[in-house]
């Protein structure tokens, strides 16, 4: 279980959270004037990257606050946290961007890992 | 020959006998003893039978790494697969052996062993193949009667309980690393958990002769002043009898505590409490596991690890055979032969790998000075013995093979570091090839490992490793610790995975994995057959996947795979060691939440009343509803619901709907946002009015409905369905605080702030007079979808004109504290006019034959307003709302898909069933063409026959014509496709 550190409320464990899926993807101003490409793709298609990733939150059993964060998706660290106003913080700007990785994942596979980090 | 106790363990109360049954025949033992120690000490070698070919077994080790000795505790709600090796006896305490039919000393499945080409690595893959069906009618009932460990338990209430702990430091493990680094960090501010497993603190210096001295002191001193000096320090609290089973993400660890270790269960007190741990450092100082050596039946009862032959001496004071005999590859039986002839006991012979040379000094003095028979560059080739060991076969340089008569077999093959933990905490392991076993060599979180667990297995550097990664914690250094050992300080070993053996008879097997019955020739056939990557020939061969999780052999197997691809062993690398390190019941994981307490039961203010009036309820999410009324003992669902339905037709019912969600929506921007939430146009709404509204999602499918009541531009009040209220209000705070945070709003729940009764039928309008004798109910004051404040009982209360039924009908809202003195003013002036309470299932009824959905019955997150015939919602001038674009995309404008119908049986005899398949005609040839399925079906006594909603596709499109409904129990029957409302298409009874 993470331990997230609520902007409003300060470290908690996870399960006082739930997650929201992928943070700055804009909903178009004017939905009417968007393709159904560029529209199913707001509404549908999200990244799912090993490493850094953008992602949203609510203290749903907390402040019920949502806010946005910054996790290694292959570590599981939360780099950062920041509120919905702020901006997307860029990758020089995290205090660990020279990312670990979790042991077990030799350089060449043995086959315990499906996916290898690049 | 047999066991002797030995009365100088210090952990044994000898004055103190225990009665115990195994099988159903009286022993005794001693408090402190284990199941495994007690048996011994009464010469019982047999435990149980094995999982795949029962053969007999006997206990191999002495801890929780046991493979064999797992048994069935009768006395304790009959909990199976229990280690007798680590579970300690009590009075009275009723113990039965596993896996044996009809007996442990004849076993009749044994025939599997004959069997075994059967048997062998993936025979369930491909042997059951064929022919299709059998798996399941024959082959699955019998491989699960003949197959596996213990009988399930019978059903019992947890007593386990649950503890959280937030601390700096966790040191597991309290040997001999575990109490110096405890030791260092007393002096310290940290607050500092200390795990052991055992009752007793001491590891090494409790179980072994290894260390003579320690400090100058005697072993058990030195632990009982480590052990007081911790005591008195206010910093370190130590929990015995306590496993660490998971490390997880940020140093979260999960460990089980027995709180009844050599006590019968206590009625009303918790017998086990799971810590939850969190910590900044973790340090593992969990020690090391003895492995075996595999040779030609290595597991008979008989054959046990030299290590744990020792604990039982040091530790359970039995020495479980007077005359061993002692095969190993490594310099770590000097000890356990020491402490033997102390106890004027010899072994009957040494056995080593290792050629003469290579053996150390100190070893062989001992052997030659008390003469014992000594052989080198030498291998136990196999043992012999009809059930238990009886022959041992030791086979020199030469290839001479030497027998011996004996009983009892010591067996080393090696150390590794007990790894689990920290593989689970994602450290990386590395290979040692001085002493051929991995190793920790990175951590990936706070963690650091100490002693042998790291793989040091030099007393004389214990101190500097401890002083050099603890130092960071400003602890009090150890510097230097003196040591007078009973073996050498330098640990070698001889690679040593498995001897050259015969195969003598197809009794005789090479086993790896004891507990799976996995044999070393299935190892290698599964190699054969392509399986050479270690992950899939574990699941291969179910090698090291038993509950032990091949804790003393799972390394062997490494080594014996790594020689026949020819690999080292670094090469092949080892499976991944999955939590938890032994199994834990799930009672302990679930704690208190069970049974009343699994989930909170919520009631409304009239619940008792509903008691008191023949209610049987039904649950919706948390809350308990009315699901029907009986007016009478034996009255069941389908005859309450025929009586209610036609009795609110016909005259007047109310349903206690105060579980509906209530939601309060405020701020000078509330127009504007519940124009976006919902579909439905606020803006041209009156103030006092209510309309029936839609929620999206952003895939523009129906994701919940409710009436919304506008008070004033800035004043919204919303229903929601009972089950969708708490989702319903996290998706309107997720959009007010991410997408439009400029808008001025704020949103709360009201639903339990307010009790709703929705009273219905046409003699309403009378009841409502005559309890609400200031208020004017006629249709001109109070129009159809309006609603205003009223004073009742000096309190406000809210009266909404809305139904459910499609008979006129009023909502009352109205403070839960007054709730139920209204409710029974509604009888009290209602009974006469034919008044009754109705529940969840009669109010199914009524709308369905109205034509309403319910959202969650006839939508199921895949239908659009469209599809449910519900285009009038949509506020098509507003500019935007949550899914309205979504209802133009190409897939939600195409003509066929699924649309909301009615359906009505042409022979009206048949009752249409719910979930069942709308197709084409009669014939259910495969593959049959599916049209749709019923989403809601009822038999409806005001129309005389059954009716049902269903989605077909292009529905709209085929109202007039017939289709057929499948049946799970009879043939497909013909319905008429029909629009979906069934009384009252004009709302003449709604509005007039």
């Amino acid at each position: 279980m993470l331990i997230i550190n609520c902007p409003y409320c300060g470290p908690r464990e996870q399960c006082e959270f739930t997650n929201g899926g992928e943070a700055h993807v804009a909903r178009p101003s004017d939905p009417e004037k968007v393709s159904d490409k560029e529209w199913s793709e707001y509404v549908f298609f999200r990244s799912n990257p090993k490493g850094i990733y953008f992602e949203r939150w609510v203290h749903s059993h907390g402040c019920k606050k949502w806010f946005n964060a910054v996790r290694d998706t292959s570590t599981d660290k939360v780099l950062k946290v920041y509120e919905i106003k702020d901006e997307k913080p860029s990758l020089a700007d995290l205090e660990n961007s020279n990312l670990t990785t979790p042991s077990g994942e030799p350089e060449v596979g043995s086959g315990n890992f499906t996916v290898r980090k690049i | 020959m047999s066991a002797k106790d030995n009365k100088d363990s210090p952990y044994i109360a000898f004055h103190q006998s225990v009665k115990f049954t195994f099988d159903g025949v009286k022993y005794k033992g001693f408090k402190g003893d284990t199941i495994a120690s007690a048996l011994i000490r009464n010469n019982i070698k047999i435990i149980g039978r094995s999982f795949k070919y029962h053969r007999p077994r006997g206990i191999y080790t002495c801890g929780i790494e046991e493979p064999n000795a797992l048994v069935q505790i009768l006395s304790e709600y009959s909990e199976p697969n229990t280690r007798a090796t680590v579970k300690q006896i009590y009075e009275g305490l009723k113990i039965e052996s596993q896996n044996r039919w009809p007996s442990l000393e004849n076993d009749l499945s044994s025939v599997n062993n004959l069997l075994s080409p059967l048997f062998s690595a993936g025979f369930y893959n491909k042997t059951f193949m064929k022919p299709r069906g059998f798996w399941k009618k024959v082959y699955e009932p019998l491989i699960r009667k003949a197959a596996g460990l213990g009988k399930p338990p019978k059903p019992f209430k947890t007593k386990s309980t649950q503890l959280h702990h937030h601390v700096d430091i966790v040191i597991v493990g309290g040997g001999l690393s575990g109490l110096l680094a405890a030791k260092s960090l007393a002096k310290t501010k940290l607050k500092v958990l200390l795990i052991e497993q055992d009752s007793y603190l001491g590891g090494i210096l409790k179980n072994s002769n290894k260390i003579s001295t320690i400090e100058s002191k005697d072993r058990a001193s030195w632990i009982k002043d480590v052990e007081t000096e911790i005591e008195y320090s206010k910093n370190i609290k130590v929990l015995k009898n306590t496993l660490a089973t998971t490390y997880n993400y940020i140093n979260y660890l999960i460990a089980i505590e027995d709180l009844t270790t050599g006590m019968m269960p206590l009625e009303g007190h918790a017998d086990q409490i799971l810590h939850k741990i969190r910590a900044d450092h973790i340090i593992l100082a969990n020690g090391h596991i003895e492995r075996l050596i595999s040779f030609r039946n290595n597991d008979l009862p008989g054959i046990m690890l030299a290590g744990s032959f020792e604990k039982y001496i040091q530790r359970y004071g039995v020495i479980p055979n007077i005359s061993p005999v002692i095969f190993s590859n490594n310099s770590s039986s000097f000890s356990l032969i020491k402490i033997l002839i102390d106890l004027n006991c010899k072994p009957q012979a040494y056995v080593d790998s290792r050629s003469g040379d290579k053996i150390e000094s100190s070893l062989l003095d001992i052997i030659h000075k008390e003469n014992i028979p000594l052989f080198t560059n030498a291998h136990v080739e196999g043992c012999d013995g009809k059930k238990q060991v009886e022959e041992i076969s030791i086979r020199d340089s030469e290839g001479i093979i030497t027998k011996l008569k004996s009983k009892m077999l010591c067996i080393s093959g090696g150390f590794n570091p007990d790894v689990h933990l920290f593989t689970q905490s994602k450290g990386v392991l590395t290979w040692d090839d001085k002493y051929l076993t991995f190793k920790p060599s990175k951590s990936f979180q706070n963690t650091i490992v100490i002693g042998s667990a790291g793989g040091l297995f030099q007393y004389s550097k214990l101190a500097n490793d401890i002083d050099s990664k603890l130092s960071f914690l400003n602890h009090e250094p150890i510097v230097n610790i003196n040591f007078e050992l009973n073996e050498s300080d330098n640990y070698s070993i001889e690679k040593l995975w498995e001897t050259k053996h015969e195969k003598k008879s197809r009794w005789s097997k090479s086993f790896i994995d004891l507990q799976n019955d996995v044999t070393t020739k299935d190892l290698r056939q599964g190699i054969r057959e392509g399986f050479d990557r270690i992950e899939h020939l574990k699941r291969f061969t179910t090698n090291s996947m038993g509950t032990d999780q091949g804790k003393i052999s799972s390394i062997n197997a490494l080594g014996i795979v790594s020689e026949i691809l020819n690999k080292k062993v670094s090469e092949v690398g080892t499976t991944i060691y999955r939590p938890p390190y032994a199994p834990l019941s799930f009672a302990s994981i679930a704690g208190r939440s069970t049974y009343n307490f699994y989930d909170p039961e919520r009631k409304t203010s009239i619940h008792e009343w509903h008691k008191k009036n023949g209610a049987v309820f039904e649950n919706v999410g948390q809350w308990k509803r009315p699901w029907y009324f009986q007016s009478y003992l034996e009255e069941n669902l389908d005859q309450a619901v025929q009586r209610e339905a036609l009795q609110i037709r016909k005259y007047a019912g109310v349903l206690d709907g105060s579980t509906l969600g209530k939601i309060e929506i405020k701020g000078s921007d509330a127009l504007e946002f519940m124009n976006l939430m919902y579909t439905n146009n606020f803006s041209k709404m009156k103030p006092m009015s209510a309309r029936y509204a839609l929620m999206l999602g952003e895939d523009g499918m129906i994701m919940d409905d409710g009436i919304i009541s506008k008070i004033n531009d800035n004043h919204f009040i919303a229903t929601t369905t009972t089950g969708g209220a708490a989702k319903v209000l996290s998706h309107m705070e997720e959009f007010s605080q991410t997408e439009w945070p400029h808008l001025n709003v704020f949103m709360n729940s009201i639903t339990e702030q307010f009790c709703t009764f929705n009273i219905s039928g046409p003699k309403t309008r009378l009841i409502m007079e005559k309890v609400f004798k200031h208020i004017k109910f006629d249709n001109e004051s109070f129009p159809f979808m309006t609603f205003n404040n009223f004073t009742y009982l000096d309190s406000t209360i809210r009266i909404l004109r809305a139904s459910f039924t499609g008979e006129l009908g009023y909502e009352i809202y109205v403070r839960p504290s007054i709730a139920l003195k209204l409710w029974e003013d509604l009888f009290r002036f209602g009974k006469d006019e034919g008044l009754i309470a109705y529940g969840t299932e009669t109010m199914h009824l009524l709308r369905a034959e109205k034509g309403y959905i319910i959202v969650g019955q006839d939508t199921d997150g895949s239908v659009t307003p469209q599809d449910m015939d519900l285009e009038w919602m949509i506020g098509k001038s507003k500019k935007d709302f949550i899914g309205k674009r979504s209802l133009t995309r190409s897939d939600t404008i195409r003509s066929d898909r699924k649309q909301l119908v009615g359906i009505k049986p042409i022979n009206q005899k048949n009752i249409i069933e719910e979930g069942q398949h709308i197709i084409l005609s009669s014939n259910v040839k495969p593959p049959v063409k599916m049209l749709g399925h019923v989403t809601s079906s009822y038999m409806s006594p005001n129309l005389g026959h059954s009716f049902g909603m269903a989605v077909i596709k292009d529905g709209k499109n085929l109202i007039g014509s017939r289709a057929y409904v499948s049946s799970s129990s009879r043939d497909a029957y013909e319905v008429e496709i029909m629009k979906s409302v069934f009384i009252d298409d004009e709302n003449k009874r709604l509005v007039s």
